[in-house]
């Protein structure tokens, strides 16, 4: 599903790269931990899978595709495959719960019928039924990120990348939030998900990926945060 | 592609910076009646001026039986030969382009034409009333209008020679010096007005910059993320222009249709003269607020 070969990521302003000879293959319906310290290419990597930013050198795929062959105005096509979830939620502060989700499926032209239908479901499937009329305001920090899932979700992607979902979030609703991605990864999607939260890794044991300064210094299915050696 | 999501989109575009919008409009306005002002007068001008310059440049009468003038008095009206004498003497002269005669008919039938908005007055001339001419056209009027005149006065048959041209240029020095004022001011407006509406989208974008995000996380096509920002702009630029057309159609009811009434000719603009340059002037308001948009979206939303 995401295939990094050799990829290497310098940013211009930057002589250490972001990302050095990055080897990574994700299969569909696999939920994967990405860890390690800040800076250590993490958001660099899940932004070159949305082709946020291009490697310097090195060839992706995902979702099928080769992104380097992926022409500018195929992104959006490629984006609407991916869901994306982070840290500072980014919710619209004057549209309530159903607006929100629903705005994602507006943006890409799908008809006010299919909205209808698929949004209540959604929200259903994140726990938030009845809070439909909501302002984000109104709603805890964990209620806001699973609006945030609900929106990442509607359009039924093949991957859903979260990039430290929990990082503004209490343990105790961590869990919740984790329970959701769990259940959204039962669905076939593939799941890749940037953390700091050892808890949650130890807890899960599912793949662990670990980052260094750019590098790949661990791949371990059913892993957990620390060094396991 | 759902209109009603756009237009939603557009709204509330426009109503969060309400101020900068009124800004836009009023400039649009202003500036596209400016250049509108300044193309009706540039047809007006040019209306009278082909009338003008489709006529001869040297007017030679000739005497009529009711002739006034002291030697028309002495011959009496001029005679056939006298015509054919003066014919052949302007068409021998080098510096003559061309030599019309125009019988007392054909004046009479011109006349009635031209001062077609005053029947009154029309009523009171008869055929007969305006005396036959030769109306010749020179090489270079401005040099030999002299040499030409002088070669025809003084002879038998001829009332007076008159060159309109004189009279003519003054007037329409007047008349361009106005136009290129006004036409220079609506091009100083039009940048005013492209800057504000670089200035009117790149807030717009500012504002909306959570949603744009947003929307371009989930996979929204360029068009339609950028579209309610072109439309945002094109739509100010309407609402200018539709106050511009009432602005344009009032300029021409009110002060060059009144013009008119210092012409005896009837060298009115028309309808369609009007609509020209109304929708001349929507055209350039919509390209100039479309582009801007455009161009300034492409700065400042990151796609």
């Amino acid at each position: 599903m995401i295939n990094f070969d050799n990829v290497s990521k310098i940013y211009p302003s930057q002589s250490r790269p972001a990302l050095e000879n990055v080897s990574i293959g994700v299969e569909k319906g696999e939920f994967v931990f990405l860890v390690g310290p800040s800076g250590s290419g993490k958001s660099t990597f899940l932004r070159l899978v949305l082709k946020e930013e291009r490697p310097t050198d090195g060839r992706i795929r995902v979702a099928g595709r080769d992104l380097a062959r992926l022409s500018n105005w195929r992104v959006p096509m490629l984006r609407r495959r991916i869901g994306c979830v982070f840290q500072d939620f980014r919710l619209l502060p004057n549209k309530n719960v159903y607006q929100n989700v629903a705005f994602a499926l507006e943006v890409i032209g799908k008809p006010r019928r299919f909205i209808r239908k698929v949004v209540p479901e959604v929200i259903d499937l994140v726990g938030l039924e009845g809070k439909h009329d909501r302002m984000p305001d109104e709603l805890s920090g964990g209620e806001q990120q699973r609006v945030a899932m609900a929106r990442a979700f509607v359009n039924r992607p093949m991957i859903l990348l979260a990039d430290e979902p929990t990082g503004n979030i209490d343990p105790a609703t961590s869990i919740g939030i984790m329970k959701v991605l769990d259940r959204i990864n039962r669905t076939g999607t593939t799941v890749v998900m940037a953390t700091h939260d050892a808890a949650i890794v130890d807890s899960m044991r599912k793949r662990v990926i670990e980052l260094e300064y750019g590098k790949v210094v661990r791949d371990q299915s059913r892993g957990v945060y620390g060094q396991a050696y | 592609m759902r209109a009603q999501f756009v237009f939603q989109e557009i709204w509330i575009g426009l109503r969060r910076n309400l101020t900068m919008t009124i800004a836009l409009v009023v400039v649009v306005a202003i500036s596209l009646s400016l250049l509108g002002t300044g193309l009706l007068f540039i047809k007006q001008v040019d209306s009278t001026r082909t009338y003008w310059q489709g006529k001869v440049e040297v007017s030679i009468y000739l005497c009529t039986s009711e002739s006034v003038s002291v030697q028309c008095k002495q011959n009496g009206a001029s005679t056939a030969a006298q015509r054919q004498q003066i014919q052949q003497t302007l068409s021998s002269n080098s510096a003559v382009a061309s030599v019309t005669y125009e019988s007392q008919a054909q004046a009479y039938q011109r006349f009635k034409q031209e001062f077609s908005n005053s029947p009154s007055f029309v009523s009171t001339v008869q055929q007969g009333d305006i005396p036959d001419s030769f109306q010749v056209k020179l090489k270079n009027p401005q040099a030999d209008y002299g040499s030409v005149a002088a070669s025809v006065t003084s002879k038998p048959g001829v009332d007076s020679v008159i060159d309109d041209r004189s009279i003519l240029d003054k007037f329409y020095k007047l008349l361009d010096g106005a136009r290129n004022a006004v036409v220079i001011i609506a091009l100083v407006l039009l940048i005013a007005a492209t800057l504000l509406v670089a200035n009117t989208i790149r807030l717009s974008a500012f504002n909306r910059r959570r949603e744009t995000g947003i929307m371009r996380l989930v996979g929204a096509s360029n068009f339609y993320i950028q579209l309610p920002f072109l439309l945002e702009g094109v739509i100010a630029g309407l609402i200018g222009w539709a106050i511009a057309a009432g602005l344009l159609i009032a300029v021409k009811a009110l002060w060059l249709d009144n013009l008119q009434q210092y012409f005896t000719f009837n060298v009115g603009l028309s309808a369609g003269d009007l609509i020209e340059v109304v929708v001349l002037a929507m055209c350039v308001g919509v390209v100039l607020c479309g582009a801007t948009s455009f161009l300034t979206l492409r700065r400042y939303l990151r796609i």
